[in-house]
């Protein structure tokens, strides 16, 4: 394509940037709260996804109790499943927003003095 | 016959309007990197709607109903995963794989770990995963045709096949990114509109005969109704039934009327079975035989593993569809990406809400689907089984063309992603080769679909993600989160996972053709590949610590620094320049 891509290869950031940007505790401290985020909330999910089958599987009277009419107590939870998926992620989206991305910017900011 | 010009008519519709969509795009596709990254400047909206479009597939549009049909609540373990998958893409994949720069999972292979061979092993799962989820479309459009018209199956799955390749070729993906949210909408009126007027006709018209969808008896035939048996089957008898059969019972010949008692019972193919109104309806072996099973968690024939399999294959083989993750380039930054995965679960949340209902009326109305085991067509028949005048038809005619434009989205995207890692890594990359490598994606699946068994359509697809789910699965997730990865410990896992699980699905398909039961392991193996996939990445890549990439620090960096940071820039501008060269077997994504 054109020159200035093939440019940018090679182009900013130069290597000192790069350790600059490793060596700020404010990047670390980015990336923490991405995986304090992430790992835990993963886990609690798949969590919930495994114990409403263990539910289903072993614990058949109170999965079958009825809450109204032919609605069962498992029929709830399943569909709770599905809400809980759109939950989590619309958590994730707002604490991306809110924690990462100021932060994010406040490093870039910083780094390339404001340029760009 | 007026339905079948009404459906084809619809069917013709679709197949038009794709195509000529894909055409009026394709003025503007002229180089390869429009082809394959359609630029970036697409809204969220308008790309979730296209990532949608491409994503519900024959086993979403035809498939989930035809599963709860006979599974019951068991098959919404289907959608949850198919929508959930798209969280764990968003939360471990998404951001870092776009600030990699590598559009491909075969470029992110090569980028990560600096090994061509390795990048070969991933090209070559890209085209099997591909392959394996294009084979139960085609075999989708061959149903849907045979379902509404005389024709043989082969007619449909040749005819989608074809549309396809055509589209492909001749629109490139800008056309598709276009294309694509017009199928997500197309496809939510096709089955959104017959729920809600069908759920209106189930709520006024009760009939006298029916059943409660909670009571511990079988479903009933509301009238008399003729199922011809079209392959061997063995069907279970939850209530006794009389029923008038000519052909074969049990390896005897019949030809007048027979008793059934409880307990299973054999039929050979070409039986023609008859059964009263109000007689209670037998159904295959394996699926719940009453209605308080069916609607009860764990009431089929499924074991805790076979779910958990379920789960983990859904889950994690999302991030792992080639046709999918291509899809999150076309975001302008990574917040953009995130506004498009929540738009995504809205709409895909929406869309499987149709299919449920669509399952749960058919249970009362079309019970014969459980003989004949055909449980895929039920979205089709349904319309005119509740409605006998032309509005029922009307909806078939629009349930045909929904059908349709499931199996062509779904396909154009996934033969544009095999076309793409087969042109730039197999073929010279220049646009003719496209086209060659697009005839190539598409025909090979084609001759797999006419020759293979036919499973039900969400479980082919789960196989597909379940050979997905162990292989690039754990690439990507250790890729991008573990710095001890190393290429052979990762070609080790991809064979591991991703060699166990194609055993797998290959064994499935023989049995089904022979008509047995299937282990449920076999049926769904991501329980033990994805594990060991994971493990035999871990512990390979542990004994082989010396081949930790020495640019490994940068390159995690480079995946972690926050999106606004601009260090992907240089790669950016390198995808755009080297799509353009494409010249095999460079380093090309090396910085």
């Amino acid at each position: 394509m054109s020159t200035t891509e093939r440019a940018a290869e090679s182009g900013p950031p130069g290597t000192a940037t790069w350790a600059e940007v490793q060596a700020d505790p404010r990047f670390r401290e980015l990336r923490r709260r991405l995986r304090g985020f992430v790992f835990p909330m993963t886990a609690l999910f798949l969590g919930w996804y495994l114990l409403y089958v263990l539910l289903a599987d072993y614990a058949h009277e109170f999965m079958s109790m009825r809450v109204v009419g032919n609605i069962t107590v498992g029929l709830v939870l399943g569909l709770l499943q599905f809400v809980s998926t759109f939950v989590i992620t619309t958590l994730y989206v707002r604490y991306a927003n809110r924690r990462l991305d100021p932060l994010a910017d406040e490093i870039r900011g910083e780094i390339e003095g404001g340029g760009r | 016959m007026g339905l079948n010009v009404w459906a084809l008519g619809g069917i013709a519709a679709v197949a038009v309007l794709t195509f000529g969509l894909g055409v009026w795009g394709s003025r503007r596709a002229r180089t390869t990197s429009d082809f394959l990254v359609a630029g970036r400047g697409v809204s969220a909206r308008m790309n979730a709607a296209a990532i949608s479009g491409e994503y519900l597939s024959a086993a979403s549009f035809l498939g989930v109903a035809g599963l709860v049909l006979k599974d019951g609540v068991d098959a919404l373990w289907y959608p949850v995963g198919f929508t959930a998958g798209y969280l764990a893409l968003l939360l471990f994949v998404a951001a870092p794989l776009r600030r990699s720069g590598a559009y491909t999972l075969p470029d992110f292979a090569e980028a990560r770990l600096g090994s061509v061979r390795l990048r070969r092993l991933a090209t070559g799962f890209v085209v099997v995963v591909g392959w394996l989820y294009l084979v139960p479309q085609l075999q989708g459009a061959g149903l849907t045709l045979a379902t509404i018209t005389e024709l043989k199956p082969w007619v449909g799955a040749v005819l989608v096949a074809v549309v396809v390749v055509l589209n492909v070729v001749f629109g490139g993906m800008r056309a598709v990114t276009l294309v694509q949210a017009f199928q997500y909408w197309l496809k939510f009126t096709a089955i959104a509109l017959p729920a809600f007027l069908l759920f209106l006709v189930f709520v006024s018209d009760r009939g006298a005969g029916q059943r409660a969808l909670g009571e511990p008896l079988p479903p009933v035939f509301t009238q008399q109704t003729t199922v011809d048996i079209e392959t061997d089957v063995t069907l279970q008898v939850a209530e006794p039934v009389m029923l008038q059969a000519k052909g074969e019972i049990g390896g005897q010949p019949v030809d007048g009327s027979v008793y059934w008692g409880r307990g299973q019972h054999d039929v050979s193919e070409d039986t023609r079975l008859t059964f009263p109104a109000g007689a209670s309806a037998p159904s295959v072996v394996g699926a719940p035989a009453d209605n308080a099973a069916w609607i009860n968690p764990l009431g089929a024939d499924k074991s805790l593993l076979h779910i958990y399999s379920l789960i983990f294959a859904t889950f994690l083989g999302t991030m792992g569809l080639p046709h999918v993750l291509v899809r999150f380039y076309t975001n302008p930054n990574g917040s953009a990406a995130r506004e498009t995965t929540l738009y995504v679960l809205i709409l895909l949340g929406l869309f499987y809400l149709f299919p449920t209902i669509l399952g749960a009326l058919s249970r009362l109305y079309v019970p014969q689907l459980l003989v004949t085991g055909k449980t895929d067509a039920a979205v089709l028949l349904l319309p005119t089984a509740m409605l006998d005048n032309w509005l029922g038809k009307g909806l078939a005619a629009l349930t045909a063309a929904g059908a349709f434009a499931a199996f062509l989205s779904t396909s154009s995207g996934l033969v544009m992603s095999v076309a793409g890692v087969l042109s730039t890594d197999v073929l010279p990359g220049r646009v003719r080769d496209f086209r060659l490598a697009t005839l190539i994606a598409g025909i090979a699946p084609l001759a797999a679909a006419l020759a293979g068994a036919t499973l039900d359509l969400s479980q082919s697809v789960g196989l597909a993600f379940a050979t997905a789910a162990s292989t690039f699965c754990p690439l990507l997730v250790l890729g991008i989160w573990w710095r001890g990865l190393t290429a052979p410990g990762a070609a080790a896992g991809i064979i591991v996972g991703g060699g166990l699980a194609v055993a797998a699905t290959v064994t499935t398909m023989l049995v089904a053709t022979a008509g047995g039961w299937v282990e449920p392991l076999l049926a769904q193996p991501a329980a033990i590949t994805v594990p060991a996939a994971f493990v035999t990445m871990f512990v390979v890549s542990k004994l082989t610590r010396r081949r930790i990439p020495r640019d490994v620090s940068r390159t995690m960096l480079r995946m972690h620094a926050p999106d606004p940071l601009g260090f992907s820039q240089d790669r950016e501008g390198q995808v755009g320049a080297l799509a353009d060269s494409n010249l095999p077997g460079e380093g090309r994504h090396r910085a």
